[in-house]
């Protein structure tokens, strides 16, 4: 067995177990909001999303700081995994960012508020990932290059989200602070339940795309061995790590 | 003063709007992971369609091999 598929559906029962749970929290057990009223639900899902996007990025830069020291090629497919599927997530944050901006302040997009223009600065950053791999034709400085971009794209990230919090404290609200964060009880339970059902989304379905790239190569092996070079058509030219 | 607190609704947007506002920020997150599972299913079927071809090859070529063997030699 594919040590990608390794404990893939124990993960794939507990992202589900997590993800009714905090669903359930969100909707029954968690209060309304006193300022936002229901509007405010919008938030267990578009914050939990933001939040394992921008650890996603962070954790593809440590994944290209291992394969940059080890220059083994798995840890470059995990590197081009997360900032994939961190792109994918920061896609759904910023549209439920966007509609719940228009509940709470009348406009889709608020180009004053620098939370919201930081992170859509980190995730046209690495929207430029894909291209620069696509780029580069050989595969070993496809990915030499792309760790590199990963390293120092992913040290930008909590180095954004330190300026922008330093810089304006109190114009986008506040879910998690130092102090342990701005919600009451059953709000908290909700929300971290929430936390943990995106972050395990996000593990699963990352394993899943590892999972799949990987057999995709093997079974171009297997056809390359049965039935010769000529039968398995050129790879071309490819952003994602073969 | 938390930006966020529990207590009763207001009448901040009404429940009837805040609902469909709601229900679209959770659709649309649901929906782009769904097209994502969509495409990977897409590929995984592809993919079990080759394997099936390849399985069917090697069947054949094990077929073959007991038959040539009991062919008399020349």
């Amino acid at each position: 067995m594919s040590k990608h598929a390794r404990h893939l559906r124990g993960l794939t029962i507990a992202t589900l177990v997590f993800f009714l749970a905090g669903l359930a929290l969100t909707f029954f057990y968690a209060p309304d909001d006193v300022n936002q009223g229901f509007a405010q639900k919008i938030f267990y899902i578009h914050v939990p999303l933001a939040i394992v996007s921008l650890c996603g990025y962070v954790l593809g830069g440590v994944f290209g700081v291992i394969h940059l020291r080890t220059r083994e090629r798995i840890w470059d497919l995990r590197s081009y995994t997360a900032i994939h599927m961190s792109l994918i997530f920061s896609v759904g944050g910023l549209l439920s960012g966007a509609i719940w901006a228009k509940v709470a302040w009348g406009h889709w997009w608020v180009w004053s508020e620098p939370t919201l223009v930081s992170y859509l600065i980190v995730v046209l950053l690495f929207c430029t990932y894909q291209p620069l791999r696509f780029s580069i034709e050989d595969p070993e400085r496809q990915s030499m290059y792309a760790s590199v971009f990963s390293v120092v794209a992913g040290a930008f990230v909590p180095l954004n989200f330190l300026i922008v919090r330093l810089s304006e404290a109190f114009v986008h609200p506040r879910v998690l602070n130092l102090e342990g964060g701005t919600l009451p009880g059953s709000m908290a339970l909700a929300f971290y339940v929430m936390v943990i059902a995106v972050a395990l989304l996000f593990a699963t379905l990352m394993k899943f795309e590892m999972l799949a790239k990987e057999t995709r190569g093997q079974t171009r092996r297997l056809r390359r061995k049965l039935l010769g070079d000529d039968a398995v058509a050129p790879v071309g030219r490819s952003a994602a790590p073969l | 003063m938390p930006l966020i607190a529990a207590g009763q609704p207001t009448d901040f947007v009404s429940l009837h709007t805040a609902v469909k506002y709601v229900a679209g920020a959770y659709i649309v997150v649901f929906a782009i992971i769904l097209i994502y599972l969509g495409i990977m299913a897409w590929r995984l079927a592809n993919n079990q369609r080759e394997l099936a071809e390849l399985h069917k090859l090697v069947e054949e070529r094990d077929a073959e091999v007991p038959e040539r063997e009991q062919e008399p030699a020349l």
